[in-house]
């Protein structure tokens, strides 16, 4: 291997040349020509609508794409200096660390432990060395050590996110590279998550893919946005970006953090503070001991924000026939324990449920028992069967196509051409019509995502659905078609429970909700309540919506 | 007990032994083979005899079939089976069928002794540590048998998705259809997640030829030591009183 | 891409994953095995032995360089004994001996050539190579020729049918869940469709 090149001056941790990417039998390049660098102990955030190509462009750092990953590759990419196919993608591993979109590329099926020393084993570090930095690595990411023996396999959902991230941590690369390290993790791990992968007493440069930006941004250096045709559309410092780009940002459909909407209220009544905000409390700050004109003009601007983005106000349809009902049930998943016990739940037609909790309190296990799709271990489950949307988009899927995958769950009725055309109206409300006939696993995940959701929500057999994590690896105008969707159908009646890290998306959708924790419910009631004890959200491992500073800016701040 | 011993140690002795039954055609080795290898289960590492009888169905079942083939299709069986009664019991067809029905079961016995006692994570890392078997091998081995036990949630997961399509709950258990219709779906599920886990390994720097640490493998003890030398004296008693007799 | 004789890292554990999963259905045939042969008698062991080589001649089909039929075969034998088959760990020779049979025919075609009839071949030839040695292990001598001859026949003909022709309809339904896509099999198909 040749050693590291060391020259006087800074070397780019990396570099992207005029790359592009494309997938074999592709009619056009999936990403591409991109002109992107990481500068050295620089954090930048790379940001783009689903299937822009930022996963793609992530995988060619270290040559996995065509290494591993067939693609025609143009251009180059270099790191720290060297030209990446100049080493086989093994060889990268002590410079580069990633963290992959997918836990389950990250993560290779052993145990907790094993996982974690994988890389450093294959640095051949001395044995003490690597039980050190296995138990530190642990640490850091808040893995108890109960779990050191458990395999990966049995984690839940953002329980493996936090393994795969310890595992790539203990790398202790220079360059850390992360494809939506925060997708599944609950409020209080995201956040300590942020705050491990941006410290920037380490000197490590960070190049972070995330749809999640509340909590992340303030410690972002730079952020680059990727377009549509997969270019690099806008770049600067995050404050400059989402004010003077929330045009092109909302038109690409791209999230921008909550302060930005409210800056642009502010804005629109010349309130808005200096520096661009990257919170809804910096937001606020300036108008804190402000003169009671100034907070006059703020009110209806702030209580316009509010309206928007928490609770919106549809009618109450609380008053439906229960749909399901789980009674003194003990939940497990399946083949494991029971994780939860004693628990009673109803659910009522036209109502949307949220279930909250933190990583691996049983929320996944809670939704498929309240579907009837897991076997109670005491107890009773009444009513109507369930369907689900699974945390994991690919579990939905059996066809072949895109196409076939709605088709087949329409149902057979109804004639060929009638069909058809209902299928085509599905992947066009979905945004899916180009990807008519590509194979459901070579979509990106936002793509998954929405496939997933669109299949379930076709037909209309279940008059229960539950949603798990919907909006795990959606862009911003994913997550408004998937808000869309759910209003439609509780207007139609169904009873839809949502899984959800998300607390905003919570708020502003959920009239009730079930904090899950301590291997019980912990706590039941109207949403907006719920999220307003902090105690409660403590232990339960939460945190306040993002929002929850303006609402209580209204509350506090008397109307006059 | 057993379950504490070094892999390879425990290893070498099952494949001697297995070496043995197949070379003493005698059924008075295999059934000490048999008793030797439930008495060290249930004694020393406390196995509930229920199980161990359990174990033996399959191989019982499976010798009876070489018991069958050779009383009934030797060339001399014809006259075997015209002697009446007792006589037929002391044929050689048929204690030659008597012998191989014990040794499916004896040979069974070890290599139940072996499977159960032992961590295949142990075995693996035991085989590169010690005996230089080269890590890529080595993780792919692994890899498959941590997939075993996941093959069974998978099934669930698929039908799971089957059943959102069709928009009925699955039945609780799988009927031979539909265990049939699993198949390429799992074969599918196994090789997609080979990929993946080929790309973790190589994003984390398992590369082909270069030195590398093997955290936590076993050590040999000297209990290790102590296992073996019983355990050959015992074979080597065990042939010469076949032997002698 | 890739060298033409050595395994990637994918393969290999393709290779490894194919055997746990084989390895699984194939303790599921030794329980219809034993059931048959309670039923019909002995012969049924060479009727039902061709499912027995299906492992091989998949991962061969679908990765198509030197040593995976025969690879694949000891590792199905290996992890079987894992998970408790009766044959014990003389299992393993039972692998290599079948593995090696398929591999033979596919190393006459100089690993080029995957398609129906080579296939069949290769369940033949593990047919053939398993005959022998079950001949040796069983002392076949002893048995009646004409019983013998049975044997063999039926033997080739589940090699050919549970082997080879199952063998090619398990990956053709594989390659269209799209989970083949970079390995040997897809560039073959993708450069004979250009
Ligand atoms: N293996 C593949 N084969 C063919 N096309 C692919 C494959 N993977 C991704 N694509 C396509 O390439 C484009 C870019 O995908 P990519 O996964 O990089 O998007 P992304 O920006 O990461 O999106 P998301 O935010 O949804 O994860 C998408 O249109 C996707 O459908
Ligand atoms: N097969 C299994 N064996 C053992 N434990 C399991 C198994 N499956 C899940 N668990 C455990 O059950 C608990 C609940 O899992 P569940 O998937 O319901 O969590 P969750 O609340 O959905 O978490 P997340 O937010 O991370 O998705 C977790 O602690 C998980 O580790
Ligand atoms: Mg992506
Ligand atoms: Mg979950």
């Amino acid at each position: 291997m040749p050693s590291e090149p060391r020259a006087p001056e800074p070397i780019r941790p990396a570099h992207w040349q005029q790359l592009s990417i494309r997938y074999p039998f592709a009619d056009r390049p999936a990403v591409g020509p991109v002109d992107l660098s990481v500068e050295p102990g620089e954090r930048v955030l790379l940001l783009g609508p689903s299937g822009s190509g930022k996963s793609t462009l992530l995988l060619s750092l270290t040559g996995l794409i065509p290494h591993s990953i067939p693609a025609v590759v143009e251009g180059s990419v270099r790191l720290f200096g060297v030209p990446a196919d100049a080493r086989k993608p093994s060889a990268w591993a002590t410079t580069v660390a990633q963290f992959f979109q997918d836990a389950d590329q990250t993560l290779c099926g052993m145990r907790v432990e094993d996982e974690i020393a994988f890389a450093l084993e294959n640095r051949a570090l001395p044995e003490d060395v690597i039980l050190r930095k296995v138990a530190e690595a642990m640490r850091r990411v808040g893995l108890p050590e109960a779990w050191r023996r458990r395999r990966t396999t049995t984690l839940s959902g953002g329980e493996k996110q936090l393994v795969a991230l310890a595992a790539a941590l203990a790398q202790e690369a220079p360059l850390f590279v992360a494809d939506e390290p925060t997708a599944h993790l609950a409020p209080e791990a995201a956040g300590r998550l942020h705050r491990l992968l941006m410290n920037a007493g380490e000197g490590r440069s960070v190049l972070i893919v995330d749809h999640r930006l509340d909590g992340l941004i303030a410690a972002v250096d730079r952020v680059a946005v990727l377009g549509r045709d997969g270019t690099i559309v806008a770049a600067g410092p995050p404050g400059a970006i989402f004010r003077k780009k929330r045009d092109l940002l909302d038109r690409l459909g791209i999230w921008r953090p909550l302060a930005s909407f409210l800056d642009a209220e502010l804005e629109k009544v010349g309130l808005a503070p200096a520096d661009p905000p990257l919170s809804v409390d910096d937001a606020l700050r300036h108008l804190a001991g402000a003169p009671p004109e100034v907070v006059r003009k703020a009110r209806p601007a702030i209580a316009a924000f509010v309206a928007a983005h928490a609770a919106r106000p549809h009618g109450d349809r609380a008053g439906g026939a229960t749909v399901a009902r789980l009674e003194a049930a003990d939940c497990a998943p399946f083949l494991g324990p029971t994780v939860l016990h004693d628990v009673t739940l109803d659910i009522r037609a036209g109502e949307i449920l949220g279930i909250l909790g933190a990583n691996g309190a049983g929320k996944s296990t809670l939704g498929a028992s309240l579907a009837g799709l897991l076997k109670l271990k005491r107890g009773r489950r009444e009513g109507a069967p369930g369907g689900i949307a699974f945390q994991k988009p690919e579990h939905q899927f059996v066809a072949g196509t895109v196409q076939e995958e709605i088709a087949t769950s329409l149902g057979g009725s109804g004639a060929r051409a009638d069909q058809a055309r209902q299928v085509e109206g599905i992947l066009a409300a979905w945004d899916l019509a180009g990807f008519r006939d590509r194979h459901p696993f070579e979509l990106s995940q936002g793509q998954k995502r929405r496939l997933a959701l669109a299949a379930l929500t076709a037909g209309d057999r279940w008059p229960l659905l539950i949603l798990d994590e919907p909006l795990a690896g959606l862009d911003a105008h994913g997550a408004a078609m998937v808000a869309q969707h759910v209003e439609a159908l509780s207007r139609s009646g169904r009873a839809i429970a949502i899984v959800t890290h998300d607390m905003d998306f919570a708020l502003s959708l959920c009239t009730r909700s079930v904090i899950v924790g301590d291997g019980g419910i912990i706590a039941e009631g109207p949403t907006a309540q719920l999220l307003s004890q902090p105690s409660l959200l403590k232990r339960a491992g939460l945190a306040e919506p993002a929002i929850a500073p303006a609402m209580c800016w209204l509350d506090r701040v008397p109307a006059c | 007990m057993l379950t504490a011993l070094h892999p390879l140690g425990k290893l070498v002795v099952c494949m001697a032994w297995i070496a043995a039954a197949i070379l003493v055609f005698d059924a008075r080795f295999q059934l000490a083979t048999i008793v030797i290898a439930s008495l060290a289960l249930v004694v020393l590492d406390r196995t509930s005899p229920i199980l161990i009888l359990a174990l033996m169905v399959p191989f019982a079942l499976f010798g009876f079939g070489f018991l069958t083939t050779s009383v009934l299709f030797r060339q001399d069986s014809d006259f075997a089976l015209r002697i009446a009664g007792e006589s037929v019991l002391n044929s050689p067809a048929f204690s030659a069928g008597v012998t191989l029905f014990l040794r499916a079961i004896a040979c069974g016995m070890v290599s139940a002794l072996f499977a159960l006692t032992t961590d295949p994570g142990a075995l693996i890392r035991a085989l590169m540590a010690q005996w230089r078997l080269p890590p890529r091998i080595g993780y792919s081995l692994f890899s498959a048998m941590q997939l075993v036990p996941d093959l069974a949630a998978e099934a669930q997961q698929i039908r799971l998705a089957r059943a959102m399509k069709r928009g009925r709950p699955p039945r609780r258990f799988p009927g031979p259809v539909e265990l049939v219709s699993l198949v390429i779906p799992l074969l599918a599920f196994a090789i997609r997640r080979a990929g993946r886990a080929a790309i973790a390994m190589e994003t984390r720097g398992l590369a082909p030829d270069a030195p590398r640490t093997v955290v936590s493998a076993p050590r040999l003890h000297g209990r290790d030591l102590a296992f073996i030398a019983i355990a050959f004296a015992a074979l080597a008693l065990c042939i010469s009183w076949v032997r002698m007799g | 891409m890739n060298g033409k004789y050595t395994w990637t890292l994918r393969e290999t554990l393709i290779v490894a994953v194919l055997g746990a999963v084989f390895a699984v259905l194939y303790l599921g045939w030794v329980q219809v095995w034993l059931i048959a042969q309670a039923l019909f008698g002995p012969v049924t062991m060479d009727v039902v032995m061709g499912f027995w080589f299906v492992a091989s001649i998949v991962a061969a089909a679908i990765i198509r360089k030197p040593g995976v039929a025969f690879a694949t075969e000891v590792l199905t034998a290996a992890v079987q004994i894992l998970l408790g088959n009766p044959a014990g760990l003389l299992l393993l020779v039972t692998g290599a001996v079948q593995g090696a049979g398929a591999e033979a025919v596919f190393a006459a075609t100089r690993w080029r050539n995957y398609r129906l009839p080579v296939l069949m071949a290769a369940g033949v030839g593990a047919a053939l190579f398993s005959f022998a040695y079950t001949w040796i292990r069983f002392d076949y001598g002893a048995l009646a020729p004409g019983l013998l001859a049975t044997m063999l026949v039926l033997r080739c003909l589940s090699g050919v049918l549970l082997g080879g022709l199952l063998g090619h309809v398990i990956v053709a339904a594989l390659y269209r869940t799209g989970v083949l896509s970079g390995l040997a099999i897809d560039h073959a198909k993708r450069t004979a469709r250009a």
